[in-house]
């Protein structure tokens, strides 16, 4: 694969200082302008409900939170929800127009250009060091070569790199990590894509490793404890003013890291709404020479996962009730990620960024050169999808929200198609399966309570599963695709391999042989990794096909 | 990849049958624009010429319905369409409009039952046969026989796009004569207008058993039971089973009027005769409701009996026994 030039026109971010203040100018106009035509039509929508609103969601939450900054905030918002009956009309459009711009400014945050083409320089380099125990210069530089073969880049480049230079990419990638978008950021400039704008939980820039490469590589920050409804209005104007003006964009469907692993089905789809939203702004501003948007999705498959042991520990906790913002995790210590950088990433294949086909704002597949195709291969013209009866386009937000979840579902069904099962996820799965076979219980938790001797699972069993488990991914493509690297191995190679790097970077063994018997170090580990193919079907010895 | 400029009070309909024609007549005679379309010459000729249609002899069509055979002029003049075809040429039809409808357009089905091939709902066959994605379904108590001869009559229109019920509500409503009402439960009232043809038939075999209207009601309300429990584990709402759609439906096709019968009734009462064929919609959603039921390991006696005794496994006695054990049993 090779690097290709990014045309410097399409590198929308290397500019956007010069937009900042007329992107926050825009979100702010229009946000407001839509709750005035709101408040005229209802009473339920008047200013005075929305900054009540906003006044009672941060009273409530600076309540909960001690320091002095805080107390002085909480003061502001008291003050402001007892004068909010004396306040005049134009009183209340001015602290609306107050709010919403400073959550526009503190969103688009402090994007520096020379940082940011600094950060572009610097990163390939940088993780490259990261991933590998280089000690001289020779080895980087042989380093920087092996990189293709450690984080492994796959999917339909050239037609991304066709819809790029016909539209906006709107890159959607799953979630398991905080890496990611590191991860994610290097694989679009080594294949020569431009980089992407995408929202970052505020937490993250906290994270002073982090923080650096995420302010200045186009990150804008979410502040997911701004729970009120204008907040939220404010987060999807801004992507939508981003997309209209060609920012290409990322989005994590998911919303977070997948706590379990498993294959994201269920998506948030509010930001991802916001194409919708951009198309038919673009459509009514451009009239017939619209600049497409694109939907690509992307899976990025670890065979270790740098924050699993937090991850799936929260998960089976609170099973349902995640905490949305873990701070304190594997992430946020930077020995940990050097730590899982060179004992994981380091090895060849740790990482598989797959690139899925392209889709149209509407989850239609496009043709080579970026047309939109219906199932049956015709070209169509998706902004037809926008026309009222008159033939306008025009913006209506509930079939908009459901244009949304059609492709949401197609997300959902690429996701699934494009998920890599790499040696991890087939070994946990198909231990799993032979220690419920062998002990009858099917329950997680309850297989956690048995002893180690009780979960021995036989070498030769596990072995046999493996490869029933390969079969059965094979024929179902539509349920994703076999690791390249595990094509050529046995079943037993894969065991072998598979048992290797399961010791390496978790402060427990996930399985261990012992005697004839692979043994659980860890079943929560072990669970964890079991979910990313938890969606395929299959029943030991092909009794039935059915997921479990 | 042009734009149309339609005549955006027309509706279009696909299919001249009794109840497309019987829709387009009280339509066009309310002062909407219509235009159906039909692949017979003869049946358009009929409409255009002699405004006459020979499955519903009597009614004197009105000349703003205008019928064509060829469905690209019907989808460059109606943006809103009614696909009111039988399940059988449904995908036939609609791979003809996939060729020539474009993203813009609406299309609503009236088709009560789900299409032969894998027992997809007809919406879904949309999806994959055209470029449409605003869809709907409408659906309930209305007969071609009622609508042709211009009782008021209802409807549910079930989208998941309010701009789909609005625009029905718009176009397919006409003061006194039919009124529509909307849902966003696309799932249950296609199923619910597909099973409801399946247990008109136990309905039926039990009239033909002459069982008394005790029995009868019993039987209607486990059958909208049955048929509730099956539709919300395929993802519909509840309450759309005992709406238009699925009671009012059931109520219209199992009662019998001026010798007016529907087929699945009528099956159901051949099969006390020994008559009857397991050819149909209700014979074939009573198979297929039975197919999806045992893939989510659901129990349904009432299908079960019915698809049993359509495919001669018990005589008509014996289906009634076996429904009402299981009826007696559960409640």
């Amino acid at each position: 694969m090779d690097r290709r030039p990014v045309p410097e026109a399409k590198n929308r971010l290397a500019t956007f200082n010069d937009e900042r203040s007329s992107i926050v100018d825009d979100v702010t106009n229009r946000v407001v302008g839509g709750r005035l035509r709101l408040a005229e039509g209802s009473p339920d929508a008047s200013l005075e409900y929305v900054l009540n609103e906003v006044a009672f969601a941060e009273i409530q939450r600076l309540q909960k939170s001690g320091g002095r900054e805080n107390k002085k905030r909480l003061a502001r918002w008291h003050d402001l929800a007892h004068s909010l009956g004396q306040m005049s009309e134009f009183d209340k459009r001015k602290e609306l127009e107050s709010i919403v711009r400073y959550h526009a400014q503190d969103i688009a945050g402090n994007f520096n250009p020379r940082v940011f083409r600094f950060a572009t320089d610097v990163l390939p380099p940088a993780l490259s060091f990261l991933l590998n125990p280089i000690s001289g210069f020779r080895e980087g530089v042989k380093a920087l070569g092996a990189m293709a073969e450690q984080i492994r880049i796959e999917g339909p480049i050239d037609q991304i790199h066709r819809c790029c230079k016909r539209g906006t990419l709107v890159v959607t990638p799953t979630h398991s990590s905080n890496l990611d978008s590191i991860v994610l950021g290097f694989a679009l400039n080594r294949v020569g894509l431009p980089p992407v704008t995408y929202g970052a939980g505020k937490n993250l820039f906290t994270n002073p490793f982090m923080s650096y490469f995420m302010e200045n590589l186009g990150a804008y920050r979410v502040d997911r404890r701004m729970q009120f409804g204008l907040y939220k209005e404010v987060l999807k104007e801004y992507s939508t003013v981003l997309l209209e003006r060609g920012y290409h964009s990322l989005f994590f469907p998911g919303g977070t890291r997948a706590r379990s692993n498993k294959v994201e089905d269920k998506l948030k789809l509010g930001l991802l709404g916001t194409t919708v939203s951009a198309m038919a702004n673009r459509s009514q501003a451009a009239g017939e020479d619209v600049p497409r948007i694109y939907i690509v999705p992307v899976t990025i498959n670890y065979r270790l996962v740098l924050e699993a042991e937090t991850l799936i520990a929260d998960y089976l906790e609170e099973t349902g009730r995640s905490r949305y913002i873990i701070e304190d995790d594997e992430f946020s210590r930077l020995g940990r990620i050097i730590e899982f950088a060179r004992k994981t990433l380091a090895h060849e294949g740790a990482a598989v960024l797959r690139f899925g086909a392209p889709l149209d704002a509407f989850g239609n597949p496009v043709d080579a050169e970026g047309e939109s195709l219906d199932n049956r291969g015709h070209v169509i013209d998706p902004r037809g999808y926008l026309r009222d009866a008159s033939g306008a386009v025009v913006r209506d937000a509930q079939r908009d929200s459901v244009y949304t979840r059609v492709l949401g579902r197609k997300l959902s069904a690429a996701y699934r198609r494009d998920t890599v099962l790499m040696g991890t996820h087939i070994v946990a799965r198909a231990c799993l399966d032979v220690a419920h076979k062998r002990t009858g219980i099917g329950d997680i938790l309850r297989l956690m309570r048995l002893s180690e001797s009780a979960l021995a699972v036989p070498v030769e069993d596990l072995v046999s599963a493996v490869g029933q488990l390969r079969e059965a991914i094979i024929n179902q493509p539509e349920n994703g695709v076999l690791d390249v690297a595990l094509k050529t191995l046995t079943s037993q190679e894969i065991v072998d391999q598979t048992l290797h790097y399961m010791s390496t970077y978790h402060a427990k063994r996930v399985l261990y042989q012992s005697g004839s018997h692979i043994r659980v170090g860890s079943m929560k580990l072990l669970y964890y990794y079991r979910n990313r193919c938890a969606h395929v079907r299959f029943n030991l010895d092909g009794k039935s096909e059915d997921a479990p | 990849m042009k734009s149309h400029s339609y005549d955006t009070d027309r509706v279009g309909i696909l299919g001249a049958g009794p109840f497309g024609v019987a829709l387009g007549s009280m339509l066009a005679k309310g002062g909407r624009p219509v235009t159906i379309w039909s692949t017979t010459a003869s049946v358009v000729n009929s409409i255009n010429r002699e405004h006459t249609f020979d499955r519903l002899p009597g009614l004197k069509l009105p000349e703003g319905l205008v019928a064509v055979t060829d469905l690209a002029e019907l989808v460059a003049k109606a943006r809103f369409l009614v696909l009111a075809v039988s399940s059988e040429s449904a995908c036939d039809r609609l791979q003809t409009l996939g060729a020539v409808a474009d993203t813009s357009h609406i299309a609503v089905h009236a088709i009560g039952a789900l299409a032969p091939e894998r027992d997809r709902r007809i919406s879904q066959l949309i999806a994959e046969e055209t470029p449409i994605l605003r869809t709907g379904v409408v659906a309930g108590p209305s007969m071609a026989a009622d609508i042709a001869a211009g009782r008021t009559t209802s409807l549910v229109c079930a989208s998941e796009f309010d701009e789909v019920t609005s625009e029905s509500r718009r176009l397919l409503s006409v003061p006194s004569k039919m009124r529509l009402y909307r849902s966003r439960d696309v799932i249950g009232a296609e199923l619910a207008s597909a099973l409801s043809g399946a247990y008109t038939i136990a309905i039926g075999l039990a009239d033909g058993l002459d069982v008394g209207i005790g029995i009868r009601a019993v039987l209607v309300t486990r059958a909208i039971s049955e048929m509730t429990c099956l539709g919300t584990a395929l993802g519909g709402d509840a309450k759309t089973f005992s709406g238009l759609a699925g009671l009012g439906n059931l109520l219209v096709r199992s009662s019998v009027e001026n010798d007016r019968i529907s087929p699945s009734y009528q099956q159901g009462l051949d099969l006390v005769k020994g008559q009857a064929t397991s050819k149909g919609e209700g014979p074939r959603a009573a198979r297929a409701g039975l197919r999806l039921g045992r893939s989510l390991g659901l129990s349904l006696p009432i299908l079960e009996t019915v698809v049993r005794v359509l495919a001669g496994e018990v005589s008509a006695s014996e289906a009634a026994a076996l429904i009402f054990e299981t009826v007696t049993e559960e409640e």
